[in-house]
């Protein structure tokens, strides 16, 4: 075999600059776009129930409306105001589950920005989540103008550490009153009940620290999300609790700790499921 | 071990324990590498793509394909530490993409970055259960002064006899004429004069920097010779290896000053930094030391194994105590410098050129493999035509000159190359141009081999 050549650099013509290479990197990384999978059967089958539904009852009312004006024109009108007063109210209630149910769609969009690091996008939703939020919070200005690693900074020490700590604070409030009920409720089966009531009722407020208004749908949704919230606060609260074992095991502290089981598991849940609402809604990941 | 070390160990070991209860885990990575061969373009390149892949971005797909595609989020978060600086990877990234770009200079100091890489559980429950958070802790350092790692097991004396032997024969002994001239000429009993310190300290740095740039040689001590860091060229800097026959006050100031820098280096570098780690990752320039001739590549391979001997060993203590690490990876760095079909034989020239290094880290118990990487790709395939035969060859965009050129890097063996092979001379490689990036760093910047590399030492851990 021959020796192989010394290296060497072989320069090009002409001598002018060229350009820089371009392996179009940032289009060959990219993302895999999500598969749209559309509506499901259930969806579709669900909607054009609601379609039939609304849309006969529509026809029906309009066909009513307009048998009556043919019988008297009074009467026509009166029917017509209580078909319009009706179908406002639904359709109010309609649009404000809607509301509901979006605001959380718009948590959730706030937080694939940050994950994203879409600084435009993130700068723009937490400005508008600030404006969402109920008269008298604190909110953290001239974020327009800061490193977005600072505006978040910002954000969660002006407006969601004091959220956290309000919704601990409602937590504790709750605790107590589901500690007051276990004590005094004469059976298990309504124990349950007002428990139940009582956590939806938490986490509704919670959501509501966060400028969240959420309406049926929505706290079935919200609810949704806290319980898969709370697998995450219970898993660290169930470790943290194993280290503690592990290191106060005495008599005294078992002696202790069996007292005043049976009132706290009660109290310490609603602690834990205010923890985990706050985890919910919270607009950025907890650092 | 001293008491006190072993103390450290046992609360760090239950603190990794606990952390690892409750599935945040910190996961010590230590960058080792001789200067020049590539740690701040390395840990910029790992940050960028790591972050990158962090929001989806398909940066490192045999990393993804390891850990069965559960990252979910990464990101920067501040170091356990404050006193040290933190590293920069927006500003090294924002000088590569500018225009003229800038490699990063020299590293002159510490500095320390972690990042959180939170991955969905393993189990079949993991999407219900809590992400776990892996916290992987990075720091960059000037490389010479990984060569006073060996310094700590040895005493003035036979630092000085071993400096002193290497010295006196090959490239070295030539550039450093005048300073063997001066140590011999020097009366065994000198007295402590600064003036004479100072003196042998000069012209014993400028020797060692001459092996540096002159002669691509790596194993030089003292490191902080070479690159005194943020502190400059303190007195205590001012000593220099001395014949056996020295007795005198000159060769007494020599040997304290000698321990004090080992003691100051002990306890601002070495023990903070390089006593406790999981994961190791040695880089190395195996095409420069290749093409700086056949000293150069026998020196870069007798740093490497001395440095091993300290960092990569540990003993049965450490290896209880979770202080030794568990993977260590040698990378041939700038593998983008050799065409592709190059690079398997650079990185059997790697496992070559480490074997010294692999066998320290084998015996402390850790698993070893070898790689070819270019953290920054710089390059791409071409074709040379040379005495009318074609050869495989590069093409980039020269660095200062702005102007495309075709580079062949020459015969890249697979072992260590036979004698006639060393006879074609000192090559240095141009610096290229890095390709054109994205300064905010949304996508990662194109590499080669990190992802095989990332796989290999950090898969299992998440």
């Amino acid at each position: 075999m021959s020796a192989a050549p010394p290296p060497r650099v072989i320069l090009e013509e002409p001598a002018s600059a060229a350009q820089r290479l371009d392996f179009g990197w940032e289009v060959a990384v990219a993302p895999a776009a999500p598969i749209d999978r559309g509506w499901s059967s259930l969806g579709l089958a669900g909607l054009g129930l609601a379609v039939l539904l609304l849309g006969f009852s529509l026809l029906e009312a309009g066909n009513f409306v307009a048998a009556q004006f043919s019988q008297a024109a009074w009467l026509g009108w009166v029917t017509l105001a209580v078909a319009a007063a009706g179908f406002g109210l639904v359709f109010a209630a309609v649009g404000r589950e809607m509301r509901g149910y979006l605001a959380l769609g718009k948590v959730d969009a706030v937080r694939a920005a940050h994950a994203r690091g879409d600084v435009v996008a993130l700068r723009g939703a937490l400005q508008d989540w600030q404006a969402r939020l109920p008269e008298g919070r604190a909110r953290a200005a001239g974020l327009a103008d800061m490193p977005i690693d600072a505006a978040c900074a910002l954000v969660e020490a002006t407006t969601l550490a004091p959220i956290a700590r309000d919704a601990e604070a409602l937590g504790r409030a709750a605790a107590i009153q589901a500690f007051a009920m276990t004590a005094v409720s004469p059976s298990p089966g309504l124990d349950v009940l007002v428990f139940s009531w009582r956590g939806i009722r938490l986490v509704r407020q919670v959501a509501a620290l966060h400028g969240l208004r959420p309406g049926i749908a929505g706290t079935v949704a919200l609810l949704r999300r806290v319980a898969m919230d709370a697998a995450t606060v219970a898993a660290t609260d169930v470790a943290v609790e194993a280290m503690l074992r592990g290191v106060l095991s005495s008599r005294i502290a078992e002696h202790v700790a069996g007292e005043t089981a049976a009132g706290a598991v009660a109290a310490r849940r609603m602690i834990l499921l205010a923890r985990a609402a706050d985890e919910a809604c919270r607009v950025l990941p907890r650092g | 071990m001293d008491p006190l070390s072993l103390i450290r160990g046992v609360l760090d070991t239950t603190e990794d324990a606990a952390r690892a209860l409750v599935g945040r885990e910190r996961l010590r990575l230590a960058v080792t590498g001789l200067s020049r061969a590539g740690k701040t373009v390395f840990l910029t390149s790992l940050i960028a793509n790591l972050v990158a892949a962090g929001r989806g971005a398909r940066t490192l797909p045999a990393l993804d394909e390891a850990v069965g595609g559960r990252i979910r989020r990464v990101q920067v978060v501040p170091a356990g530490t404050e006193t040290v600086p933190r590293f920069d990877p927006e500003a090294h990234l924002g000088a590569l993409a500018a225009d003229p770009p800038h490699w990063p200079e020299r590293t002159e100091d510490f500095s320390t970055l972690s990042i959180a890489i939170d991955v969905e559980r393993r189990t079949s429950l993991g999407g219900l259960l809590p992400d776990r958070r892996v916290t992987l802790d990075l720091l960059d350092y000037p490389g010479e002064w990984l060569l006073d790692l060996p310094m700590l097991r040895q005493d003035y004396a036979s630092w000085s006899a071993a400096t002193l032997t290497r010295l006196r024969r090959g490239a070295r002994a030539e550039v450093a004429r005048d300073f063997l001239a001066f140590i011999d000429a020097l009366p065994g009993d000198a007295a402590a004069e600064d003036a004479l310190a100072k003196r042998g300290y000069t012209l014993y740095r400028d020797a060692l920097r001459a092996c540096r740039d002159e002669h691509g040689l790596r194993f030089l001590q003292p490191g902080r010779f070479l690159n005194p860091g943020p502190r400059g060229e303190a007195p205590l800097l001012w000593f220099f290896p001395l014949p056996e026959g020295a007795r005198g006050g000159l060769a007494s100031l020599c040997a304290r000053r000698y321990a004090a820098y080992l003691d100051d280096q002990r306890s601002n570098f070495l023990d903070p930094f390089f006593t406790r780690f999981h994961r190791q990752v040695v880089l190395v320039d195996v095409l420069g030391a290749l093409h700086a001739g056949q000293e150069a590549f026998e020196d870069t391979a007798e740093a490497l194994a001395a440095v091993a001997a300290v960092v990569s060993g540990g003993n049965w203590l450490e290896r209880l105590l979770g202080a030794a690490p568990t993977r260590v990876a040698f990378a041939a760095t700038k593998a983008d410098h050799v065409p592709s079909r190059a690079r398997d034989s650079l990185a059997a020239l790697v496992e070559h050129i480490a074997l010294g290094a692999r066998g320290r880290a084998e015996a402390g118990g850790a698993a070893t493999s070898f790689h070819a990487l270019a953290a920054i790709r710089c390059t791409e395939d071409a074709v040379a035509t040379l005495e009318g035969q074609a050869f495989a060859a590069v093409r980039g965009i020269l660095l200062n000159e702005g102007r495309g050129a075709t580079i062949y890097p020459g015969e890249v063996p697979m072992r260590p190359p036979e004698p006639a092979f060393w006879q074609s001379g000192f090559f240095r490689m141009p610096e290229f141009r890095p390709p054109r990036l994205d300064p905010a760093g949304a996508s990662g910047v194109p590499h080669l081999g990190m992802d095989g590399l990332l796989a290999w030492l950090l898969g299992d851990a998440l």
